[in-house]
């Protein structure tokens, strides 16, 4: 296979955080005048490796190569300076400017250079110019945060092609894109391409990338493992390359013994994240809900938790119906959320881990109005010793403690409050390998003691070896309902990421 | 080590004043200077209590000082109008109530910020007192009333001090052992982990500014009683005099910390400081611009803690 000379390469790239290995010996090259897709599960490396293309990062080791010329980006604006433009899946924009002002943020035409004052009617004039020239119909004088997110995404497209003279790079540009506007997307791709810019295209959706992408590149768990002309590869053997994770960990077995129904969803929606999703979920049992980033997953369980509560559709608790509005009514129905962000949902990072273990429970500390302090600090040291908490040390800000024994301490909390129902958002995201065996050891304990389970994991492995029954999500929908036994990785991350529809069992 | 530093920061500050303030003038340490020191402060103290709990749950009220003013206006009309001392002083504090309700209301459930309301409800309040003495000071008090702030018990404790040693220990007990007092620190920490814990964060929110109010309606009564009239401009600045005295403390603004010891050295150090300056004669506007700084210091150093802690976390 012959490559076109690049005008972008990457050479051995190699990146850890805090001693985890994210991306190793990664080759990476974009080209003028072609589309590269950039695809991988969760957590593969795929945005660790485009941040240190923009300079957010800086590689531990190899190079990054501008027509054969090696360069080093310090910070965001090198890359930047070399005509490497960046579109993030988050929008960066400054709602309250208008739209002229956002493309051209940071370079505005000044009239007086000298005294910074801005030629507002250039700014306006050469975004009216661009828009038009890209068929966008935008109104250059529009403020940015009244525009529709397929808009505003119109916006950061023009802002990244006002920086790029080499390179676009799209993370997920489709994700909160209607169809008819991911194919306005497609043609403005081709009209970049034809211009001689290269674009490094990020997306979960691998049926679009049959009709996008020139070259593709699967990374997994930090390593490149294909890299070739889209034609010359199957959907199923992407899928392939993506799900051949290696098992980290060996997962403990357990004894599921099925009882009643305890948690049934029916019909749960809110418009435009998840629809008509219904599932029943027994006690002794731990259900899987898998999915890509994005797929409605975190939504699903915090809306059963009342934390952001759905539009319609009902759920129920052992039989009773009730209205999940918010976190308090549910937590004395005996659920409980150990939440994807544990820094910004979970933790009192500032108080101690006793208050931090004891606070959904703080009822049962009291004598008549008298908070017993010493009960307080027995019932810590018991969670801390079951769990292994690290150190264990009650009185310590939780906030000094590890990602796997602030988590622990997460767990703990909802142990202590008596839950009948988990539901687990990324139990293990973050955590050490020692934290993760603990967490997975207490999950089959409550499960066997008549718990029921319901953990979303974006890691196949854990979902597989953990899970009874595993739902798997996509864009707001349940697509599938598997059987953990029997299923493979890539069988979930075909549902996961392939727009077909398979039968409910 | 930090944390030691921080909890005995305020605290050897103060004595170190002390020992300064009394070598430079013995007069400091009288019997009757301290009495006046601890009548000065108690207004301010006694408020202080109510803004380090709406403080440590990460809220503010800068309306106090107005709120102060129309309670005690509105407790000395009805004494005027004949009702007994003790109904005066009991409309004050319910009043003082019900404008904390009030507050605690519109900033639990209008979800603007606290710093805005409470800005709002400044100018409102001290409107209310002016309208309804049409500006005048209220006055004719009875006799017995300048007991509240002039009696001293035994001889010995001014009743101001005493009332500030009775709401002290109230409130550090409600903080330190109770219910809501953990759930004051957790929402002060952080407001959505308190809320996914199952905390109705709101209701919580609504009883912290509600005793702020009860606490500053007493102060009020104190207020009126120590000056014989009820004149619809007092308290004026004292809403950033009890703010400062939580925040030399060691509360911070950002929520999440404080303590009624703390505090309590917090306005003491603040009173000392003015005491101290008039006894050694040194000019009044010095003086505030000697407090400022020790604002900006006590601010600076809270703020560099929490930057450790957070750069630890990472």
């Amino acid at each position: 296979m012959k490559l076109p000379v690049s005008s972008l390469e990457m050479r051995g790239i190699a990146k850890s955080f805090a001693g985890n290995v994210v991306l190793s010996d990664v080759n990476f090259a974009a080209s003028p005048g072609e589309v590269h897709a950039l695809v991988g599960e969760n957590g593969a490396g795929k945005s660790t490796l485009m941040k240190i293309l923009a300079g957010v990062h800086q590689p531990d080791g190899g190079e990054i190569l501008i027509d054969g010329r090696a360069v080093k980006f310090a910070r965001p604006a090198d890359a930047l300076a070399h005509g490497i433009a960046m579109i993030y899946q988050e929008l960066s924009l400054a709602p309250h400017l208008t739209v002229a002002e956002n493309i051209f943020l940071g370079r505005e035409p000044l009239a007086v250079p000298a005294l910074g004052i801005i030629n507002q009617r250039a700014l306006n004039e050469r975004a009216a110019k661009l828009l038009s020239e890209y068929g966008f119909r935008l109104d250059p004088r529009a403020r940015t945060g009244r525009l529709s997110a397929a808009d505003r995404q119109l916006v950061e497209i023009t802002r990244a092609v006002v920086e790029a003279r080499r390179v676009i790079v799209m993370d997920e540009p489709t994700s909160s894109l209607t169809s008819s506007e991911v194919l306005e997307l497609f043609r403005i791709i081709r009209d970049l391409k034809s211009r001689g810019l290269a674009i490094i295209y990020i997306s979960h959706r691998l049926e679009e990338l049959s009709e996008i992408a020139d070259r593709l590149t699967v990374l997994r768990d930090g390593r490149a493992v294909y890299s070739g002309c889209r034609g010359e590869i199957s959907t199923d053997q992407i899928i392939a390359h993506m799900a051949g994770r290696e098992l980290k960990e060996i997962f403990p077995p357990r004894r599921t013994q099925r009882g009643a129904v305890l948690l049934k969803v029916s019909d749960l929606t809110r418009d435009g994240v998840f629809e008509k999703v219904s599932f029943e979920a027994h006690a002794g049992e731990v259900v899987g809900i898998a999915g890509l980033a994005g797929a409605g997953r975190t939504e699903l369980v915090e809306a059963i938790f009342g934390a952001h509560p759905a539009e319609s559709g009902t759920i129920s608790l052992n039989g009773a119906t009730f209205n999940s509005v918010a976190p308090a009514s549910s937590v004395r129905r005996g659920l409980g959320l150990l939440t994807e962000d544990r820094k910004r949902t979970g933790l009192c990072l500032n108080l101690p881990v006793a208050t931090n273990i004891t606070l959904a429970n703080v009822r049962a500390l009291l004598r008549g109005a008298l908070l017993r302090r010493r009960v307080e600090t027995e019932v810590a040291q018991q969670f801390i010793a079951k769990l292994h908490i690290r150190p264990p040390v009650p009185d310590r800000p939780a906030g000094r403690l590890s990602g796997g024994n602030q988590q622990k301490t997460l767990l703990a909390r909802w142990l202590y409050a008596g839950s009948k129902v988990f539901l687990l958002d990324e139990p293990t995201r973050g955590v050490d390998v020692a934290a993760r065996s603990e967490i997975y050891r207490q999950i089959n304990e409550l499960a066997e003691a008549g718990a029921c389970i319901v953990m979303v994991s974006s890691d196949l492995p854990e979902i597989l070896g953990m899970a009874d029954r595993i739902l798997v999500m996509r864009r707001g929908r349940l697509v599938a309902e598997l059987d953990a036994r029997q299923t493979t990785q890539e069988e979930v991350l075909k549902y996961a990421a392939v727009e077909e529809e398979a039968p409910k069992q | 080590m930090t944390d030691f530093i921080k909890r005995f920061l305020p605290f050897v500050s103060l004595i170190a004043l002390c020992v300064v303030i009394a070598a430079l003038e013995p007069k400091f340490l009288s019997g009757g200077n301290l009495a006046s020191v601890a009548r000065q402060t108690a207004v301010i103290t006694i408020m202080a209590m109510g803004m380090t709990m709406v403080m440590v749950a990460g809220g503010i009220d800068l309306s106090v000082g107005s709120m102060l003013a129309l309670a005690g206006v509105l407790g000395a009309k009805a004494m005027v109008g004949g009702s007994p001392v003790i109904v005066g002083i009991l409309i004050s504090v319910a009043a003082g109530t019900i404008l904390g309700l009030l507050n605690g209301v519109a900033v639990a459930t209008l979800r603007i910020p606290a710093f805005i309301v409470t800005l709002g409800a400044l100018g409102i309040y001290r409107g209310l007192a002016l309208l309804v003495t049409d500006g005048n000071a209220v006055v004719g008090l009875p006799q017995r009333f300048g007991l509240l702030s002039e009696a001293d018990l035994f001889g010995l404790l001014p009743a101001p001090l005493l009332i500030v040693i009775i709401t002290a220990l109230l409130t550090h007990f409600l903080l330190n052992s109770t219910l809501p007092g953990r759930y004051c620190y957790a929402i002060g920490s952080n407001q959505e982990a308190a809320r996914y814990a199952g905390i109705q964060v709101a209701r919580y929110q609504v009883l912290f500014y509600t005793l702020l109010g009860a606490l500053t309606g007493l102060a009020g009564a104190v207020e009126t009683s120590r000056l014989i009239t009820a004149p619809p401009n007092a308290g004026e600045g004292y809403e950033l005099r009890v703010i400062a005295a939580v925040v030399i403390g060691g509360g911070s603004l950002n929520g999440g910390q404080g303590t009624v010891t703390g505090t309590i050295i917090g306005s003491l150090i603040m009173g000392v400081l003015a005491n101290g300056a008039n006894l050694l004669r040194i000019n009044p506007f010095i003086q505030q611009i000697i407090i400022g700084s020790v604002i900006v210091l006590a601010v600076t150093f809270d703020e560099f803690q929490r930057r450790k802690l957070e750069s630890s976390q990472s």
